[in-house]
């Protein structure tokens, strides 16, 4: 099915990396959030809290890269399915930076670790899928080149 | 997965459509019985705090009919307690926190909004003195007393030694009647609670009427432990320091943040304004004014008023809760007491001969604004009697978007006039009977 042109195809997209690092800080936060719960120790629920800072921050620099690869041409078409997912785990994250700068317990317990673990499933699925919004095909699909 | 998505989702975008409740009169939460809501949590906090814009010439705040205000002192830097001295001599602290390490992405989004407030100006580090010796009002003196302070904020003079409560230590300095400076660094008698957290920098500071013991009210290092509980050592506390021996000991703890502290002249008790905590709410939780019982614990950080948990400290305490002391009588949610001083006769008028005089400094997470104003609470047999009494008010500008000045320490001069710090306005305000009365 390799039809349209694979010359005109560029071979590096600008915002895959972007968002695996935004995502991989927002996976990182379920975890902290989970040492928090085990613990009891602030420092992990700070750390959550940096890391969905940071984690959301990176969404921003990932939306705006992503506008530039559709900008410059040859990034293939948005997958609708992988832009969702995306876009579903930056809302739960912005109301988990919220959920998160509660004090102490309720900063994390039970509200922020929900939307953590969600978010983390939600990223998870979108690693598999390759970490990119747009193109033809998975990675490991296979045959297409 | 939807339908856990669903379970979060649903609930969370309803709590940010409701997340700016207003606050309720605050007189139901005047007094010995205050009205207390069900504690809320918010994904996003009312913050509302009014520009500071400080006074212009001829500018003051309100008092009632019989009473006259005016400025004994302007421009100071940021000025929060007033001291009267035997010769009566007035000491003006100027101070302002040592400033705190950002530890959350919260501090970078809270601190800049109180800055509006006039909460982050400059503080002196020093202590002024002002000489008025006709008590007319107008200072004919005004010295740098004790200068390079460490956010100084406490002082209590005993016999011939000036304390000093700095934010890192208990400070004694030599003083001689009259003196208008003193030289020298002070003698370390005792470290306070500081750090790099250091959140509740002010270290207020009394002494037994029998001048024996000196008494340190220190504030928690948090809102609600979200510093761990390790930064909380000493903290959130009101210690005993024995002066002939320097020995220092708990003497009430959960107290949130005493802010100032007094002896009631008549049952020569000790007596605290306390600041309670925030964030579960506009009426919640209410700032006291009690009495402090030795080996007291008052709640902070496990509950408040009481025995109401506060479900955001883990693990919790219920042993301890069911020993919590309910404070002798709110003064309102978020007022931010911040000075007391107890009344000495009928200087200003007969209305304020009994009872305590509180500089609320004002509220930054609720709306209505709450507080900003001087209150007066009547004692009857050494105990709260009645609703509060404004004594001086419209620290606030119109629409109450702006502020003029926020009133702090207040104390009484020799005369009996009743002075008040302003750390916005950078004012000492002095409030004296319209007609001149013979002084008691």
């Amino acid at each position: 099915m390799a039809t349209r042109s694979q010359a005109a195809r560029r071979r590096f997209l600008l915002h895959p990396p972007f968002v695996a690092m935004g995502g991989t800080l927002l996976i990182a936060a379920f975890f902290t959030d989970y040492n928090y719960l085990s613990s009891s120790l602030f420092q992990w629920a700070n750390f959550s809290a940096w890391l969905i800072t940071a984690g959301l921050v990176l969404a921003l620099i990932s939306a705006i890269f992503l506008f530039i690869d559709l900008l410059i041409g040859g990034a293939g078409r948005i997958r609708w399915v992988d832009f969702a997912i995306l876009a579903l785990a930056v809302i739960l994250s912005i109301f988990n930076a919220l959920v998160h700068s509660r004090d102490a317990w309720t900063s994390v317990v039970p509200d922020g670790i929900a939307l953590s673990a969600i978010t983390a499933i939600l990223l998870l699925v979108a690693a598999f899928r390759g970490w990119t919004v747009t193109g033809d095909h998975l990675p490991g699909d296979g045959g297409a080149a | 997965m939807n339908n856990r998505l669903q379970l979060v989702v649903v609930p969370a975008t309803a709590l940010l459509a409701a997340c700016a409740p207003q606050g309720q009169d605050p007189r139901r939460q005047a007094g010995p019985n205050p009205w207390l809501p069900e504690p809320r949590q918010f994904l996003l906090p009312p913050m509302s705090v009014p520009k500071a814009i400080g006074w212009k010439a001829g500018e003051s705040p309100h008092v009632p009919a019989g009473l006259k205000v005016q400025a004994l002192a302007t421009g100071l830097m940021h000025p929060r307690i007033v001291y009267g001295l035997p010769n009566g001599d007035i000491l003006v602290v100027e101070s302002n926190g040592p400033g705190t390490v950002p530890f959350r992405p919260k501090d970078y989004i809270q601190g800049p909004i109180k800055a509006r407030g006039g909460a982050k100006a400059k503080g002196g580090n020093r202590i002024t003195l002002l000489r008025d010796a006709n008590g007319d009002g107008v200072p004919e003196l005004r010295t740098v007393f004790i200068d390079h302070l460490h956010s100084p904020y406490g002082v209590v003079l005993v016999g011939d030694t000036f304390y000093v409560a700095s934010t890192d230590a208990l400070l004694a300095f030599p003083y001689t009647p009259g003196a208008t400076s003193i030289p020298g660094k002070g003698l370390k008698i005792a470290d306070l609670p500081a750090g790099p957290i250091n959140h509740h920098w002010t270290k207020s500071l009394t002494a037994s009427p029998d001048g024996s013991k000196l008494y340190v009210g220190v504030g928690s290092n948090s809102n609600i432990t979200e510093n761990g509980l390790d930064v909380e050592q000493g903290r959130a506390a009101i210690w005993e320091v024995d002066r002939a021996t320097g020995a220092m000991r708990v003497f009430a703890s959960g107290t949130r943040n005493p802010t100032n502290l007094a002896f009631e002249p008549t049952t020569h008790q000790l007596w605290a304004v306390v600041n309670e905590r925030d964030e579960i709410g506009p009426d919640l939780v209410p700032d006291y004014l009690s009495s402090i019982r030795r080996g007291g614990f008052y709640g902070w950080p496990y509950s408040y008023w009481g025995q109401h948990v506060d479900v955001r400290v883990h693990p919790q305490m219920p042993n301890l809760v069911a020993t919590a002391i309910k404070p002798d009588y709110a003064l309102g949610s978020h007022v931010a007491a911040l000075g007391v001083t107890f009344s000495a006769g009928q200087s200003l008028a007969p209305a304020f001969a009994n009872g305590a005089f509180v500089g609320e400094h004002g509220s930054w997470d609720r709306w209505p604004l709450n507080g900003y104003k001087v209150v007066f609470v009547p004692f009857v047999n050494g105990h709260p009697n009645g609703m509060p009494v404004d004594v001086l008010t419209d620290f606030l500008g119109p629409d109450h978007k702006s502020v003029h000045g926020r009133p702090v320490g207040v104390a009484l001069d020799r005369t009996g006039a009743l002075l008040v710090a302003d750390d916005v306005g950078n004012v000492v305000w002095r409030v004296s009977a319209a007609k001149a009365r013979p002084t008691a």
